[in-house]
């Protein structure tokens, strides 16, 4: 039951960030929908007692592969859809500790906290990294050694 | 030709810097304009673009000189609808079902038009916003109206520096000093409990999602500068955020 009010704030609220990023309304309610599978994922995961930062990289990466698939199908860039669709994840919490924590003078605690956060941001990369490659896939990003001829 | 070739330039530099400006990735400007060059008929085609400047080069035809214009990109704001419109239009020119004059005009009333939502709607969203993310973050129901109020108080804020200040890292650090003062003046007349969700709920909507986004996306597929430059952006705006912030807990708490 929680978790469901949890899921339509997070619908909510996800629009609410497709409003100020401007995304056209054609995409607002995907990205909503893309936010709420994004937070389920990521609560399973941590249910299932596996580490936050894991869990992040899941939920990202099913983000971006489903905002990659939908983009292409309604034919707009995919950012409109992966940005509504990570934004569940963004470390805005442990961003705040750490800076609250500095405040008070309490370095190494800030330090901590603010590792955490990195590795949460680092995480989000990995899973938008992780879906761009496989959409990539026979066109090439980023080669490292000429095979191609 | 020598007129059509200059029009094809200034509709694809057109085109680049709405998109730039307005945050589409650096990859996709390159792409876009080297595609709608190449679908004009040019040769030879190719593009740079960094995070605040485009440049672009093609050959007429063989033997005559290179055309090569840059434009210089000084604004960076997030409208992810113009980006679409303008790819929109590109989509359509490469496919050969709009003319360089239609093209033209549609990038010109794309350039002009005023954002894509009222501003007071963004407010209201920017409230929506903080108080969904303060309840996810681990607040209650009753810190819903408080990081309502908060957001809403600092998206406010936000845009009206920005208009008469006209200074971007100024602004937001005014924005999380407001967001941050009204937060805790609520909580100190009793209107929510959890002060610090309710805090971070009105800061979320400052978050630079757009420029972050796009830093990995740069990065990832090779355009080094651009990628490092916006990283940078989005690092400021999250200091300038935690500054302004730092600003209202030291005085008020």
């Amino acid at each position: 039951m929680d978790l469901f009010i949890e899921l339509i704030i997070t619908f909510c609220a996800i629009i609410g960030f497709g409003v100020i990023f401007s995304v056209p309304k054609r995409a607002l309610l995907l990205g909503g929908g893309i936010g709420v599978i994004t937070w389920f994922v990521l609560q399973t995961g941590i249910n299932m007692g596996t580490s936050t930062v894991f869990a992040t990289v899941i939920a990202s990466l099913t983000a971006a592969t489903i905002a990659h698939l939908l983009a292409k199908k309604i034919r707009i860039p995919v950012t409109t859809l992966s940005i509504p669709g990570i934004l569940p994840l963004v470390p805005g919490s442990r961003a705040y500790f750490t800076m609250l924590s500095f405040v008070d003078g309490d370095y190494l605690q800030g330090l901590e906290y603010g590792v955490e956060t990195m590795l949460q941001a680092g995480a989000i990369a990995a899973g938008l990294v992780l879906a761009l490659s496989i959409f990539s896939f026979g066109k090439g990003i980023g080669n490292r050694y000429e095979t191609g001829h | 030709m020598m007129k059509a070739a200059d029009e094809v330039m200034d509709i694809c530099l057109l085109a680049g810097e709405i998109m730039l400006t307005y945050g589409a990735e650096t990859y996709r400007v390159e792409e876009t304009l080297e595609r709608m060059a190449r679908a004009a008929g040019f040769t030879n085609v190719h593009c740079f673009a960094t995070t605040t400047g485009i440049f672009l080069s093609f050959e007429e035809k063989k033997g005559k000189e290179d055309l090569m214009q840059m434009v210089r990109v000084d604004d960076r704001m997030q409208d992810l609808n113009k980006v679409t419109e303008v790819n929109q239009v590109s989509r359509e020119f490469t496919a050969g079902e709009l003319t360089v004059e239609e093209a033209d005009a549609r990038l010109k009333k794309i350039h002009k038009a005023p954002i894509h939502y009222p501003i007071w709607l963004i407010h209201l969203a920017a409230g929506v916003a903080g108080s969904g993310f303060s309840y996810l973050f681990g607040g209650g129901l009753q810190d819903l109206l408080p990081a309502y109020i908060a957001a809403v108080m600092a998206s406010v804020t936000l845009v009206e520096f920005e208009r008469y200040l006209k200074v971007r890292f100024a602004a937001e650090l005014a924005a999380a000093f407001v967001g941050g003062s009204v937060a805790i003046f609520l909580v100190f007349i009793g209107l929510g409990l959890s002060l610090d969700q309710i805090i971070i709920g009105s800061l979320m909507p400052l978050v630079p999602g757009v420029p972050l986004t796009n830093a990995v996306r740069d990065l990832l597929s090779g355009d080094l500068l651009a990628g490092m430059s916006r990283g940078v952006e989005a690092l400021l705006t999250s200091l300038s955020i935690a500054s302004g912030i730092a600003l209202s807990i030291s005085f008020f708490l």
